[in-house]
């Protein structure tokens, strides 16, 4: 196992540089012009090659790739373009409520999404069956701006159970009780049909294996078979779908972020790619791209703990 | 809240004709912004959020007057207006004495008065290399001495502020002098514009890599709390000084009532403000409609909701929202939009008789107000007469430079300038090579509805055309290096007069990047420099009709519209009034919120 874990995180180097390479290289290609942003239409020649200086923009690539090595590796990402801000700072202070939204809504998506796939794969067949999966497909080809957009305007403006938006600084409490909790619905609506359909079709798979008929002859109650045995052999696609989505917590949901006020990491994205802000860009990707290799990682051992036949290479 | 601390301070200062005062912070202005800021460095910045929070913190030597129409500007920091040379080179002004910084940990607990060194120093910030103002040309194309001091820095990698610049003189510790290059009888425009306040010399010093995130100034307002690109929170500066409400309304009965709500008022009238930034339409207009806002610029998606045109022809708020009292104010904005000709370009360029026969005719075919204004803009535009915003010095009453919506006249036009249509239905250039024009646009929904207004246009005069899609930034760097064939933008003006946008067709600002269509006649030069050396008046308006009859003449530009704003505000907000060269912070100093 150790050896296992070091062979991988010795991996993740090249990875790293390749992520780095192709970060650099889309945004020296198609990423836009700063200076042009930042100087706005009246902008003379003097002010153009001042930026340029500035932002580092007049070294050659190779000097600027290297650079960006040298800030992944001591993850200092300097300021800025746009707001002369710290980006550490930025990040810093974006990454809680992005995780708090996002965070919470994978809790909440898994705890509805698991034990209803359970129910409908049991039910496998029936009119239940056939109506939720039915249900599922008919919500999955709406678009998620479709609830956010309908689910503002009535929930919150017509319904008025909701405030429109807000985000306290201050109080985690405030925005778990107040200000999230339409978000919270809205983003459960979103992700619950696909979950739903995705977390089914292991379980059906796994209910057509022998050791269910063997489970059920022993006398093993209804129940029991199905969380105990069944649903233990399913949780290995389950752990991947949220040792994948981890990494994209930080993102939190871009959309649900802007149109609810809340000062998350993917508003801060959106932002930062408007505004050819490459510092924060970099920042954002060199940080999920990281994530995102070590909870694969995680992911791997957690196979091993949840079925011990998985051998680790 | 009174601060009692400073009291021994302001007795020993003993200069203080009027003592500061404490705004009530009970009342809180909530408003919104749609889009984020960037930071609060005046030198820094240009988009208008951070313009507008700006302008509550920072004070220029001068100000608009918030009520009067015409626009009129008034001392703001000085003691009278500035006294201006007979040449029109040298303006002197006397700061007051007596106003204060917002208390900063840089000022060691003192007191920090504003002085004339402040403007001298906030001035020669604008041609410092490291500051990289954007609007560093409003004060280094004038001042003498002041754009050498920048390229001599640029040079050296260091700004001298203490090497004395010809330009900007100190003569006492209340008197400020500059002189400028060529005579300019509209500079006290510049000297009101919302940028050029003042600044202290030791906050910058101090605060050097971070400036952006820490304002201080002597306005009505300060800042409490900022959270990037999601909230900011100004609270009254209690170092303010005394000051009344001076609005002077017209004739206009609205205009009056507002001065009467707001009279012997001292500013700012609310404690504190409070913005957020929401980018989405919906949210920001169901937070007005919630009333957790107070004022909102009325999205285009609930123009057909919020307002109607009522039997005169005018447009007014929708019987719903006026039942809830909600309050709606619509203002001409001061900006111009066009879609621009590159003049270098082989095929839209130039200056010969059948490149104006093409670019006319592409005017023709444009349908301002028959699709532009109704499809795009949600029918709160005017057309363009000119390329000055009408009503503002230099806007030529009686000229019309707008075409006509006429594509049989356009059709004309090219067929009698050898523009034939070819057998695949697509006209030809004058030498038989295919005609095909290029225009670049951006990404947005927004921009496709223009495309395929646009399309139609071409269409109508069988022209075959291709946009080509960019980030806007991308486009404008194209469009400064004159690679661009056509591309439609627009600009609000930085000070109420022609010479604001009639400077992007003078043939010097080629080289200084802002004459993106490349325009360049000798006849339209003279008039604008000439233009520039005289006071408003009758003469200068007809140099200014000179020019816009050479624009009309050789069509570097299509006309396009000048934005209406529409404006709601809640019941009880009491004051509020847009002022068209303010930002969108322009009122907070000014509005009473009374929930009660």
């Amino acid at each position: 196992m150790f050896a296992f874990i070091v062979r991988r995180l010795w991996q993740m180097i090249p990875t790293m540089l390749g992520v780095m390479l192709l970060v650099f290289v889309l945004f020296n290609w198609v990423g836009g012009d700063p200076t042009f942003i930042l100087e706005g239409k009246r902008l003379t020649p003097e002010m153009l090659a001042n930026i340029r200086v500035q932002l580092g923009l007049d070294k050659s690539l190779p000097e600027q790739f290297l650079l960006f090595v040298k800030q992944v590796l001591t993850y200092d990402f300097g300021n800025s373009w746009a707001t002369q801000q710290s980006v550490a700072g930025t990040l810093a202070n974006r990454v809680g409520p992005s995780l708090t939204l996002a965070g919470s809504l994978l809790v909440l998506e898994l705890l509805t999404a698991l034990p209803i796939a359970v129910a409908v794969a049991y039910f496998r067949g029936t009119l239940t069956d056939r109506l939720v999966t039915m249900i599922c497909t008919v919500a999955m080809s709406v678009s998620s701006l479709v609830y956010i957009i309908v689910g503002q305007y009535q929930l919150a403006f017509a319904m008025d159970l909701f405030p429109v938006m807000g985000w306290d600084d201050g109080s985690l409490a405030t925005n778990l009780l107040v200000y999230l909790p339409l978000p919270l619905l809205l983003g459960i609506l979103v992700a619950l049909a696909p979950s739903v359909r995705f977390y089914r079709s292991f379980v059906v798979e796994e209910l057509n294996h022998d050791y269910v008929r063997t489970a059920r002859a022993k006398g093993l109650s209804e129940p029991r078979v199905l969380f105990k045995h069944v649903l233990r052999n399913a949780l290995i696609p389950v752990v991947t779908n949220i040792t994948m989505s981890l990494p994209f917590l930080m993102l939190g949901s871009m959309l649900l972020e802007r149109f609810f006020g809340i000062p998350g990491m993917g508003n801060e994205l959106l932002n930062a790619v408007d505004k050819s802000d490459f510092p924060v860009i970099k920042a954002i990707t060199i940080t999920i791209a990281t994530a995102a290799m070590v909870f694969n990682l995680l992911a791997d051992v957690l196979y091993k703990w949840i079925d011990p036949r998985v051998q680790l290479k | 809240m009174t601060h009692l601390k400073w009291l021994p301070m302001l007795a020993l200062g003993g200069s203080l004709a009027l003592s500061a005062h404490a705004a009530d912070s009970n009342k809180v202005l909530r408003v919104s912004i749609s889009a984020p800021e960037t930071g609060f460095d005046p030198g820094k910045v240009n988009d208008v959020y951070s313009i507008g929070v700006i302008e509550n913190i920072f004070e220029p030597l001068l100000k608009y007057d918030y009520l009067a129409r015409p626009l009129k500007i008034k001392p703001n920091t000085v003691e009278a207006m500035p006294e201006i040379s007979p040449d029109g080179t040298v303006y002197t002004v006397r700061v007051k004495p007596g106003i204060y910084f917002a208390d900063d940990p840089v000022f060691k607990g003192k007191k920090r008065e504003l002085t004339a060194a402040d403007y001298a120093y906030s001035f020669k910030r604008y041609a410092d290399p490291v500051v990289n103002s954007p609007v560093s040309n409003m004060m280094t194309d004038w001042i003498v001495g002041l754009e050498e001091a920048g390229k001599r820095a640029s040079k050296r990698g260091k700004f001298d502020y203490d090497s004395p610049i010809p330009g900007i003189q100190v003569l006492d510790r209340y008197t400020l002098r500059l002189t400028l290059k060529k005579p300019n009888y509209i500079f006290n425009y510049t000297l009101a514009a919302k940028q050029f306040g003042a600044v202290s010399r030791e906050v910058i010093e101090a605060y050097r890599k971070d400036t952006m995130s820490h304002p201080v100034g002597t306005g009505p307002f300060m800042l409490k709390e900022w959270k990037q690109g999601n909230k900011i929170v100004l609270a009254a500066n209690p170092n303010y000084r005394k000051v009344v409400f001076d609005g002077e309304p017209g004739d206009n009965p609205e205009d009056q009532k507002i001065a009467k709500a707001l009279a012997g008022k001292t500013l700012p009238v609310v404690g504190r403000v409070e913005i957020r930034v929401i980018e989405e339409e919906q949210p920001r207009w169901l937070s007005f409609l919630n009333r957790q806002l107070d004022w909102v610029v009325l999205p285009k998606s609930a123009v057909k909701t919020a307002l109607h045109i009522n039997e005169a022809g005018e447009t007014e708020l929708s019987p719903a929202l006026v039942k809830r009292g909600i309050q709606h104010s619509r203002t001409q904005a001061l900006d111009v939009t066009y879609a621009y000709f590159n003049m270098l370009d082989p095929v839209v360029g130039g200056y010969s008789k059948d490149k104006i026969a093409l670019r006319r005719a592409i005017a023709l075919a444009y349908p301002v107000q028959k699709e532009v204004i109704p499809l795009y803009y949600a029918n709160q535009a005017v057309p363009m007469k000119g390329f000055v915003t009408q009503g503002m010095p230099g806007s030529s009453p009686g000229f019309n430079g707008q075409m006509p919506y006429d594509p049989a006249l356009g059709n004309a036009l090219l067929d009698q300038f050898g523009y034939k249509i070819g057998p695949d239905g697509y006209r030809t250039l004058p030498d038989g090579k295919p005609l095909q024009i290029i225009q670049a646009t951006q990404p947005s929904a927004l921009d496709k509805i223009l495309n395929q207004i646009w399309q139609k246009a071409f269409d109508s005069l069988h022209i075959r055309v291709q946009f080509k899609v960019a980030k806007w930034n991308e486009n404008l760097k194209s469009a400064y290096a004159h690679k661009l064939q056509m591309w439609s933008l627009g600009g609000t003006a930085s000070m109420p007069d022609g010479d604001d946008s009639m400077v992007e067709l003078w043939s010097k600002s080629i080289e200084s990047g802002s004459n993106l269509p490349a325009f360049s006649r000798p006849e339209f030069d003279r008039a604008f420099e000439a233009s520039r050396l005289l006071p408003v008046g009758p003469e200068r308006e007809a140099k200014f009709e000179q020019m816009n009859r050479v624009v009309a003449a050789y069509q570097p530009v299509v006309l396009g519209v000048t934005r209406m704003y529409n404006e709601l505000t809640q019941p009880y907000v009491i004051g509020f009034k847009r002022h068209p060269i303010s930002s969108i912070g322009g009122f907070w100093r000014y509005v009473d919120v009374n929930r009660n």
